[in-house]
């Protein structure tokens, strides 16, 4: 292509780009990169903290006894700890394993992963979530359901199920704005990596 | 302790030394990446705090351009987070300054403005592949900054030709 090499010749000059002085680098040295990295590492610290920190402050006396009284939710809460515990080693070595020496293709491939390893955290947590509230809540509602069995009587499953619509809806909503919060965060965030990454897969292909 | 601040001192000077010899690479990337001044030095800038991150693996078996490159282009294609497709009017005029004054050619001016302008069109994988193209680098290389086959740098590189004559001529 006759264009390309006329590019070629031009592009190999020297150009008269406004040179950068050496004291113009040293203070870029100490300024902060924004770099995509350093913001999912961040934002996945925050989310890591805030998660945890609701389960923290959620801990009242009242549930404590009420884990004591039904041990299987609480295995489900000890294996929890288990499940942190390998999140936060596999995000590690993943967030290790990102180098920008490596090809492209590789650098995109190990931060996308290292993200999706954030997101599945996520969706564990919704999911557990939502089997110990719901399993706290059938046993929760048995018990006062037997203990005012003769009150209630016929009114019982009216109540139950417009508890269950309304936990229902909530859980839906909840999880609505998550999807949306999510949507809108990493919608921006990795638009250009996904979009670079097909880019690069479909050259190969 | 004040051995290794010295140490670390050295280092630093350096790889000033080397980026500011070497800069018009990183130049030439930003200048195909981004669109305006400010953007231009904000990559810039931020492929220097990844080249400085990275310098201490840096070995001397390597030439520090050819190292840099690599580093810069990856900072360009992934790590570079402030987005340059919102503002998609750019102001071809002002890339004047890619043609230089000597050997004023009217005609070739003006071929030469249509083709960056052009290439200022493909996507940021392509802009990479023509940027090693006209680094001169081999396909061996490129394939391997990339992260794809050789023979499909190849075949790829093709396609881009094809794709920038059909911009130029529609």
């Amino acid at each position: 292509m006759k264009e390309l090499d006329l590019l070629k010749k031009d592009w190999q000059k020297e150009k008269n780009f406004e040179q950068v002085s050496e004291a113009e680098i040293y203070t870029m040295l100490h300024q902060k990169s924004s770099s995509i990295v350093k913001w999912i590492l961040i934002v996945s610290i925050i989310e890591f903290v805030v998660l945890n920190g609701i389960s923290f402050l959620l801990n009242d006396p009242k549930y404590d006894e009420f884990m004591r009284l039904h041990p299987y939710i609480n295995y489900l809460e000890k294996f929890n700890y288990i499940v942190i515990v390998v999140f936060i080693y596999l995000f590690y070595k993943n967030f290790k394993s990102i180098s920008i020496l490596n090809s492209s293709k590789t650098l995109i491939k190990h931060i996308l992963k290292t993200r999706k390893i954030v997101t599945y955290y996520i969706y564990w947590n919704i999911i557990i979530g939502g089997v110990t509230g719901a399993l706290s809540f059938i046993e929760g509602f048995n018990e006062g359901y037997n203990s005012n069995s003769n009150q209630l009587e016929n009114k019982g499953n009216a109540v139950l199920e417009a508890n269950c619509i309304i936990i229902l809806i909530v859980a839906l909503l909840i999880m609505g704005i998550i999807w949306l919060f999510y949507k809108l965060l990493y919608g921006r965030f990795l638009s250009k990596l996904k979009h670079n990454y097909t880019e690069l897969k479909k050259i190969d292909l | 302790m004040a051995t290794n601040v010295h140490m670390s001192d050295s280092l630093e000077q350096s790889f000033v030394q080397q980026l500011k010899t070497n800069q018009n690479i990183i130049h030439k990337i930003c200048r195909l990446y981004t669109n305006g001044e400010d953007a231009h030095k904000d990559l810039f800038q931020e492929i220097t705090i990844q080249l400085w991150k990275a310098y201490p693996k840096f070995r001397g078996d390597s030439k520090f351009s050819t190292w840099a490159y690599r580093v810069a282009l990856n900072t360009a294609i992934t790590l570079y987070r402030k987005s340059t497709r919102s503002v998609k009017t750019v102001d071809y005029e002002s890339q004047q300054y890619f043609i230089s004054n000597e050997d004023y050619n009217y005609e070739e001016e003006e071929r030469l403005k249509l083709m960056y302008k052009a290439v200022y069109q493909l996507n940021d994988i392509e802009k990479a592949l023509v940027y090693m193209y006209l680094e001169d680098k081999d396909y061996g290389e490129i394939s391997e900054t990339l992260g794809i086959s050789e023979v499909n740098a190849r075949v790829k590189m093709n396609r881009i030709k094809g794709k920038l004559k059909k911009i130029l001529n529609p």
